[in-house]
């Protein structure tokens, strides 16, 4: 017998012994399946020690396309888990949104939830990864955050919708210190303004440019201190 | 030091000064030589890249990202092509995932090479910079051979590459690497182990891991602060799963951990660990294959949005882009490790001498393009 099948069945047993006797039932080959259910007996009566699972990695590297088929699964799982938890806690704050690999919330009650997420045990996001604003039409700017724990490892993405009448959004400046950054090129391209925020001004553009740029409808000014600003040519002069 | 108070002074570093690695102001409060608060001013390099994106198609971005960080642009490329690989579901064959990392690595290391040797010629050691500038200028000949340029490559495209690698490419690396290696020992020795170098560096501008953490400081930086966090490791992307290679963190070796000292040599380890990864995807790269094989007849993502973060010689480098089914992007926002850096400026280099913050400032390793983007 060689050693792949060895493995093969304890990992078997290991599942079976764990509730999942399906995928042991449903095994091809009918020697190890026998063996595996022996053993599996072996076990519960406490004759044979439970064997510890091996690893499973030579298994993923000659199956491609079903290795690649798990990790997308282990992908998926943290950020529903954190989901679970975070639209249990906040049921009230939450706000609609089309897109579901993220999670829309209400501005009124961002900067508690943010100092949540920081410290709240079962998430830790520790590290504010990108901030970013976006037109998205319709009189609507959303504020977008992506979170990453560098403790547990899961990642999650926060998105905040505001009227372009009334953009307004408490500040995380002092939950992420790098959100001070992040909110003020927000603040400079969208207008987007961050209550609470200790230093809110342009970050990239002069303080006393007109307009903010990455709207949609956005207009250049026609001089900036005498200076004639270029206009975007619509195709080739 | 903080007995005796004299009159406050403003001075302004830069925006047009050697030591500022490109065209940025610092704004520094200074007390005789104790500098008591820095505010960054930047802006002068803005030449509004995410507005430009929203205008130009897919495909034509690349050339965008090159010219946002100047001394990595082989990365910048990687980084926009791996975003948009993952948007729209492509997979590359295996020798445009080889040559991709080769090419990453040979610019980690050139970028590298040009930190250290700035970092050395900031604190006043010239020779080192003019031996790391050698080194630097062998890369670029290879990267010359294979897409025609030097410095602004456009080489990594969305599903491929714009060229293969010409013939000769392979044992022109292998040789550059042979030679190149016991320069890193040449340089590590004259520059890291330096008593000047190691009064002006060690113990200054310690960052500690959680400040790292919380300003966002990624890659290199973060790593000296004693965090083993490398996405090639931690998060793969492309092939580098496949590598055996080793995270280099800081360790305190001549002062605190997560001081410039640390900073600077964590870049020298670096590169000796990026010369193994060249080395194994070199023996590894498959003869045949076509890097124009999955390149799409014309780029229209599916509507949606992903962000996709890599590693460059700087750090994390994380490009979100939101797509509305049309060949132009509706909103495209870069990530720019070299932008958190410079944050956490003010939090780091207040307390120290004047002369200590362009120290702190080079042992960063901003580049302003890309800051500013």
């Amino acid at each position: 017998m060689t050693q792949d099948k060895e493995k093969l069945i304890v990992e078997l047993v290991n599942k079976g012994l764990d509730g999942d006797m399906d995928s042991v039932n449903n095994h091809e080959d009918k020697i190890v399946r026998a063996k595996a259910k022996a053993m599996i007996m072996k076990v519960k009566k406490g004759t044979v020690e439970r064997p510890p699972m091996p690893e499973i990695s030579n298994q993923v590297a000659t199956d491609p396309i079903s290795g690649n088929q798990d990790q997308a699964i282990k992908i998926e799982d943290p950020f529903e888990k954190v989901k679970k938890v975070i639209t249990e806690k906040y049921s009230n704050d939450l706000d609609e949104g089309k897109e579901a690999n993220c999670i829309y919330f209400k501005p009124d009650n961002w900067l508690e939830i943010a100092k949540w997420l920081r410290s709240e045990p079962s998430l830790l996001f520790d590290s504010l990864q990108c901030q970013m604003g976006m037109d998205m039409g319709e009189d609507i700017l959303e504020s977008r955050y992506n979170f990453h724990s560098m403790e547990l490892d899961h990642y999650l993405e926060v998105r905040i919708r505001v009227s372009r009448s009334d953009p307004k959004i408490p500040s995380v400046e002092q939950v992420w210190r790098i959100a001070d950054w992040f909110e003020r090129e927000t603040y400079d391209m969208l207008g987007i303004e961050y209550i609470g925020h200790r230093d809110l001004r342009r970050i990239l553009l002069p303080d006393d440019w007109e307009g903010w740029p990455l709207r949609k409808d956005y207009q250049e000014q026609e001089t900036y201190h005498g200076i004639v600003v270029p206009k975007i040519k619509e195709g080739w002069d | 030091m903080g007995l005796v108070h004299g009159e406050e002074m403003v001075l302004n570093i830069g925006p047009q000064h050697p030591a500022t690695h490109g065209v940025l102001r610092l704004q520094v409060k200074t007390d005789g030589e104790v500098v008591s608060q820095i505010t960054p001013y930047m802006g002068y390099l803005h030449r509004c890249f995410e507005k430009h994106c929203e205008n130009v198609t897919y495909e034509q971005v690349i050339p965008y990202t090159d010219r946002c960080d100047y001394l990595s642009s082989m990365s910048m490329n990687f980084g926009y092509v791996v975003a948009m690989e993952r948007l729209m579901e492509i997979k590359v064959n295996e020798r445009v995932e080889h040559i991709r990392v080769v090419m990453a690595e040979l610019q980690r290391i050139a970028s590298h090479l040009l930190c250290t040797g700035v970092f050395g010629l900031d604190l006043g050691a010239f020779t080192p910079f003019l031996w790391a500038l050698r080194d630097r200028e062998r890369i670029l000949d290879l990267f010359e051979m294979t897409c025609g340029a030097r410095l602004l490559y456009n080489y990594m495209w969305i599903g491929g590459l714009s060229h293969d690698i010409p013939t000769g490419f392979v044992e022109s690396t292998l040789k550059f690497l042979d030679s190149f290696e016991p320069n890193i020992d040449e340089l590590e020795n004259i520059l890291a182990h330096n008593k000047i170098l190691v009064e002006r560096s060690a113990d200054i501008g310690v960052m500690p891991k959680d400040i790292a953490i919380s300003y966002g400081v990624t890659g290199p930086n973060l790593r000296a602060s004693g965090v083993k966090w490398d996405l090639r490791k931690n998060d793969p992307y492309s092939i580098y799963d496949r590598f055996e290679f080793d995270i280099p963190v800081g360790e305190g070796i001549k002062g605190t951990v997560g001081d410039c000292w640390d900073r600077f040599y964590v870049r020298i380890i670096e590169m000796r660990e990026s010369v193994k990864i060249i080395r194994q995807a070199i023996s590894k790269m498959p003869k045949d294959g076509d890097v124009h094989q999955s390149l799409p007849k014309k780029i229209r993502p599916p509507k949606g949005s992903v962000y996709a973060r890599t590693e460059t010689p700087r750090g994390d480098l994380g490009y979100y882009i939101e797509s509305d089914g049309s060949a132009i992007p509706y909103r495209l926002k870069m990530r720019s490790p070299a932008f958190t850096a410079l944050s956490v400026m003010d939090e780091i280099a207040s307390g120290w001498l004047l002369s200590d913050v362009l120290a702190i400032l080079g042992s960063l390793d901003i580049v302003l393009g890309e800051i500013d983007r």
